[in-house]
């Protein structure tokens, strides 16, 4: 390939996110917010998330120093979501949102060990859903571990996707109907598959619109 | 009797009978019938009479436009030939188009869901959504209110996940969703709500 036009196709994803930043973004805080996007793209780590959050920060008025600092943090994890996919034997190659499912579930304060133990056990599926039961569990103050071990069972019974959240769903009910936690895993175990399910009523997309980014 | 009495004024007044011949109420009639013809013959022609009568009577030329719209309005006989294997070939055609036409709304993909974000404010003059899936922009995505009780609520396709959010209240001021029941820090000092978005169709 001629070279000058490998070296148009390398930069063009930074010049489009550039673009992005420019106007939206404090100026002060491109330069360090850049330098974090290129090293990411040569890493192969997906730049989305973090062109998403310098243009979170602009729209928020964060200061520019807060900007870079958030944009940093989130290529950490992206990194270390990224590394754990891999560590778990997960087979790549890894989607951006896929990545950015389990940065997220980092995010919400789940353990490198908890992601490690719900990716291996995922294993050829996204684990993005199992990842965030897990999580919804944790926030409802089910133990980390306990929760993997409830999903692991759902998974071994066929339930998949987005099905595992009407399992975490269905133990917080048990609890809000005042099952101890340890009494609500206990029954949400005993009656796996059968979930209620939570899913969306047809006609729910009645008058539904479809996001448009980079607008002006 | 009457026929004869007029075919005789008649030929009087047009001087093939002699008068002298006429009864005497024949002559009188055919004396107040002369008085009348002499006295209409002093009356003066009115100018442009002829055309007056005329342009009423006569009926005013349509434009094309009129023309059409009279065909148009008007009852007309149509008759249509067609063979009945075409005719069964349209309704297949407009079945088809009928059953693939959606009944509102876009089409999702497999792997898209649709987020229904609804908030209480009743205080707010405008509210919008912001996240990843619109650059954060408060102005991408307005909640709506139609029927004024202060709840607020949009439908957004989004992929299948989660999916970070907050509101926007008149513009300026930023909420998590306090209904969400699932928050993550934002990096900039506040917390970002998070909503998972079940994917349409099953899996």
């Amino acid at each position: 390939m001629n070279p000058s036009l490998l070296l148009v196709l390398l930069l063009l994803p930074q010049q489009t996110d550039g673009s992005r930043l420019t106007g939206h973004v404090p100026a002060a805080a491109l330069p360090g917010v850049q330098a974090i996007i290129t090293r990411a793209a040569q890493d192969s780590l997906p730049t989305e998330p973090l062109v998403e959050k310098a243009l979170e920060g602009g729209a928020k008025g964060a200061p520019p120093d807060m900007i870079v600092t958030a944009v940093g943090a989130e290529e950490a994890r992206l990194r270390t979501a990224r590394d754990l996919l891999r560590g778990a034997g997960a087979p790549g190659p890894y989607a951006t949102s896929e990545i950015q499912s389990v940065s997220l579930a980092l995010a919400r304060g789940l353990p490198d060990r908890i992601v490690s133990k719900v990716v291996g056990a995922v294993r050829d599926t996204a684990p993005g859903f199992a990842l965030h039961a897990v999580a919804d569990l944790s926030a409802h103050g089910f133990s980390q571990d306990s929760s993997v071990s409830l999903i692991v069972a759902a998974l071994k019974t066929g339930l998949a996707g987005h099905r595992l959240l009407d399992v975490a769903a269905a133990a917080d009910r048990e609890v809000q109907r005042g099952r101890t936690r340890m009494q609500a895993l206990a029954k949400v175990r005993a009656i796996l598959p059968a979930i209620p399910s939570q899913r969306v009523p047809p006609g729910a997309m009645q008058g539904a619109t479809r996001p448009k980014k980079g607008g002006g | 009797m009457t026929r004869n009495l007029d075919l005789r004024i008649h030929r009087a007044l047009d001087g093939e009978l002699d008068r002298a011949s006429l009864s005497p109420e024949e002559l009188a009639l055919v004396e107040r019938l002369d008085a009348a013809a002499w006295a209409l013959s002093d009356v003066p022609p009115v100018p442009g009479l002829a055309q007056r009568v005329l342009g009423i009577i006569r009926r005013p030329l349509e434009s094309p436009l009129e023309r059409f719209r009279r065909w148009v309005t008007s009852p007309h006989p149509v008759t249509v030939s067609l063979r009945p294997v075409y005719s069964v070939i349209i309704a297949v055609l407009l079945v088809a188009l009928l059953w693939r036409s959606p009944a509102s709304g876009p089409s999702l993909a497999d792997h898209e869901g649709v987020a229904q974000f609804v908030a209480r404010f009743p205080e707010a003059h405008s509210v919008a959504v912001v996240g990843p899936f619109n650059d954060w922009r408060p102005e991408a995505t307005p909640l709506s209110d139609d029927d004024h009780d202060g709840v607020w609520d949009a439908r957004v396709i989004l992929p299948a996940g989660p999916h970070e959010y907050m509101f926007v209240v008149d513009g300026e001021r930023w909420v998590a969703d306090p209904m969400a029941g699932k928050y993550v820090d934002d990096g900039f000092g506040r917390q970002n709500a998070v909503m998972e978005v079940q994917p349409v169709r099953s899996e």
